[in-house]
């Protein structure tokens, strides 16, 4: 075993500890937490086969949000790499309350950990996907094996039909995805016929991001490496056409991307251009600081 | 070398994981990934503060073979030591002996490997999703900006000041 693979098994075996820990963390000041994307991603793989993630993802209700964000900033929440999200937000249509409803309690190191239903998870998996551009090949075998290694009762209705019709697009598109690129069997499924029926435009924007090997960051990041920043221009013209159709709630029928990357851009360089005028200004700030008299520069 | 002391190894705040003859320990506290190597993962595991550096070296004598001396054990116990892997501190041992002038005595008189604890970087295509994006220093090192490589907040909005 090479000194990655040891690193990469011990950290998924630390962010393990730590989703055991921010459940019980989070339970002892009376909030439910629902593990979302990672390890709830990753329990779908074979033994055999890693699925590597960096943080761990957990969805709060509304009205726990600002208390969990709190307590995720004091010891010892602190040094949990816990990212935490006001419910679904972006990711997904479902009322929360029906979400928690459906959601299911798997053991890990002898803690209930709750995760979204198969049905839900697997429709936010394929929007998070999705809304990343497609970007990480890699992510799209959570689709796979989610769908692979579905139970037994996994029940379709629900996964497809308990968001509206442009989502159900949306998700059967993503599992066209992984039967085209993947081989994923999906003779038999109820909508085999439509999912293999995938947009031109969506196959040709997944292989223009798969072969850009750049990925979409935010502007202010780069504004100290001026041939970065040209990048994330250059890569932002025009919009990356999934992501630009899912952001702004688009069908996945076979018309021209043109209205949503449009739309896109004027969405996306709104807070980019925010977020370069507030780092100017707090650059400019931190200068006057430093050079007025008696300033401590800090 | 006589030494009364008796080590205990660290069993809060880390997380262990067994390979094949290697012990990985990640170190909660201070985000950091050590590989014990199987005599260092023996020496460690005999640390339960009942015994004494010469107890250990009985203990891994039996279990491993060869002829251990307390010079191996205090090899691994200050390295173990410099890692923050013992609950207790333990006053190193080697009075005007460089480790590496140890490691030359030791390996010399030895049929087993000499206890090693290497650390383990994060490979970067492991963390090239984490966005370390921050407002304020306090969101650095917490929450999903745990692995930022600084606790300072730019004035670029990154943990990496």
């Amino acid at each position: 075993m090479d000194d990655d693979s040891k690193w990469r098994l011990l950290y998924l075996k630390k962010l393990e500890t730590e989703v055991v820990h921010a459940f019980s963390f989070l339970r002892d000041a009376g909030i439910e937490p629902i593990l979302i994307k990672g390890w709830a991603a990753a329990r779908n793989y074979p033994k055999d086969v890693e699925r590597f993630y960096a943080d761990v993802d957990l969805a709060v209700s509304a009205s726990d949000f600002d208390l969990a964000k709190r307590l995720l900033r004091t010891e010892p929440g602190n040094k949990l790499g816990i990212d935490v999200h006001r419910e679904l937000r972006h990711l997904d249509t479902r009322p929360w309350n029906e979400i928690y409803s459906n959601s299911q309690e798997i053991r890990l190191n002898d803690v209930m950990i709750r995760v979204p239903s198969d049905e839900d998870h697997l429709r936010i998996m394929a929007v998070h996907w999705l809304n990343d551009g497609g970007a990480r090949k890699d992510r799209l075998w959570d689709i796979y094996y989610a769908v692979k290694n579905r139970p037994a009762g996994f029940d379709w209705d629900i996964c497809l039909n308990s968001v509206g019709e442009i989502r159900r697009e949306w998700i059967i598109a993503t599992i066209g995805l992984a039967h085209k690129y993947l081989e994923l069997e999906i003779d038999g499924l109820p909508f085999a016929d439509q999912a293999r029926n995938i947009p031109p435009w969506l196959v040709r924007a997944l292989e223009k991001e798969w072969q850009s090997g750049m990925p979409l960051r935010s502007m202010h990041i780069s504004l100290d490496d001026p041939k970065e920043l040209f990048q994330q221009i250059k890569k932002r013209i025009p919009p990356n056409a999934i992501q630009a159709t899912v952001e702004m709630e688009g069908r996945f029928d076979n018309r021209s991307r043109l209205r949503y990357q449009v739309g896109s851009i004027i969405r996306k360089f709104r807070p980019s251009f925010s977020g370069i005028r507030d780092t100017i200004v707090k650059k400019s700030e931190v200068k006057y600081r430093i050079r007025r008299p008696g300033g401590t520069g800090d | 070398m006589k030494n009364p002391q008796f080590p205990i190894a660290r069993k809060t705040g880390i997380v262990i994981q067994e390979v094949p003859d290697e012990v990985l320990v990640y170190d909660l506290d201070a985000n950091k990934a050590h590989c014990l190597n199987q005599t260092a993962a023996l020496i460690w595991k005999s640390c339960d503060g009942s015994r004494s550096i010469a107890d250990i070296a009985k203990r891994v004598e039996s279990l491993a073979g060869g002829n251990i001396s307390d010079d191996f054990v205090w090899l691994a116990i200050d390295q173990l030591n410099e890692n923050d892997l013992l609950e207790n501190e333990i006053s190193s041992s080697f009075s005007g002996m460089s480790r590496r002038d140890v490691i030359k005595k030791i390996g010399l008189s030895t049929m087993i490997a000499v206890p090693i604890i290497a650390s383990l970087a994060a490979p970067q295509s492991a963390m090239a999703n984490v966005s370390c994006i921050c407002n304020q220093n306090s969101d650095c090192g917490v929450g999903a900006n745990v692995n930022c490589p600084t606790l300072i907040c730019s004035g670029l909005g990154t943990c990496n000041g």
